[in-house]
């Protein structure tokens, strides 16, 4: 009677470590999941973070190119800037200065328009393209921000306002 | 004989049970000390984007604002919607145009000289965020 007792009882014995390790292991699992899916999250906000600074890097040394460019005339050479001064970044903007279309009439198709009363004589429209400074010009795949900007001028040459035309984000 | 055999299986089984409690106690305070984890992370992840949201949107009031500048005014940044609870955002003038902090309303730079500005947001948890961005007169 008590031989098949002993029977049955031998091969449930340890059944209950067996159970608690794997409950063990299941819940380890769990937490190494969780703990990852926390970390993940705050390492991406790290990474979206310094994309929100490069990009507002670059919209700043647009602005800092605009103003310069402002001061330049239709017949000026493209150029660059480098501008360091934001959010730790180092960003380049290139400029392709495009002297735009100029009313009609005798006031020519330059910034050294004829006109003298004032009214707008040229437009010259100017695309600035902003990367991470390399020494070399812009990578067009690198581009930052890309913004076309009318600069419309009176005849006297001067900047009288500025347009932005379009201004994307890129990267 | 029967005695014997029944002692022993009681003790073992006792033992396991007590193993089993302990392990399973020190696995559910670990398992309700990662869910705590994830609970804070999560909470400061969500404060994080939520001081990314704002510090976003007043880096675009403000460039907004400075649009309608003309050369000698003043513009005057006005946060697009409530700020969440908890937080709350300064701007102040760091480059060479103005001095000292300037809340809300900024003097216009002039023409030739973009404006430095450092906004700030501050958030629940200690959150802090800072970022730079230049404004133009146009």
């Amino acid at each position: 009677m008590n031989a098949p007792s002993r029977q049955h009882r031998q091969p449930d014995s340890g059944a209950s470590l067996i159970l608690a390790i794997g409950f063990v292991m299941m819940v380890g699992l769990i937490s190494a999941g969780l703990l990852a899916l926390a970390t993940s999250g705050l390492n991406n906000r790290t990474t979206l973070q310094t994309l929100r600074n490069r990009q507002y890097a670059a919209d700043g040394a647009i602005e800092q190119a605009i103003s310069q460019v402002r001061g330049l005339t239709c017949l000026s050479a493209n150029g660059f800037i480098v501008d360091s001064s934001l959010n730790g970044f180092a960003i380049r903007v290139d400029w392709i200065n495009a002297c735009g279309v100029v009313q009609s009439g005798d006031r020519g198709t330059t910034a050294a328009a004829s006109s003298s009363d004032g009214t707008v004589a040229a437009q010259r429209n100017v695309v600035f393209s902003a990367c991470e400074s390399t020494g070399a010009a812009c990578d067009p795949t690198k581009v930052i921000v890309r913004a076309t900007v009318d600069f419309q001028q009176a005849a006297a040459g001067a900047v009288t306002k500025t347009y932005v035309q379009s201004w994307s984000v890129n990267r | 004989m029967t005695t014997n055999r029944s002692t022993r299986d009681v003790g073992e089984t006792l033992i396991e049970v007590l193993f089993t409690i302990v392990i399973v106690g020190l696995t559910f305070s670990a398992l309700f000390a990662s869910l705590a984890t994830a609970g804070n992370a999560g909470i400061a992840q969500r404060n994080s984007v939520q001081g990314d949201v704002v510090i976003r949107n007043y880096a675009e009031a403000t460039k907004a604002a400075a649009q309608t500048c003309v050369a000698g005014g003043t513009y005057t940044v006005v946060y697009p919607t409530l700020l969440p609870t908890g937080f709350s955002t300064t701007m102040s003038v760091v480059g060479t145009i103005g001095s000292g902090g300037v809340v809300a309303v900024g003097t216009c730079p002039p023409v030739a000289t973009p404006q430095l500005l450092t906004l700030k947001v501050t958030g629940p948890l200690g959150l802090q965020s800072t970022m730079q961005i230049k404004v133009n007169t146009p």
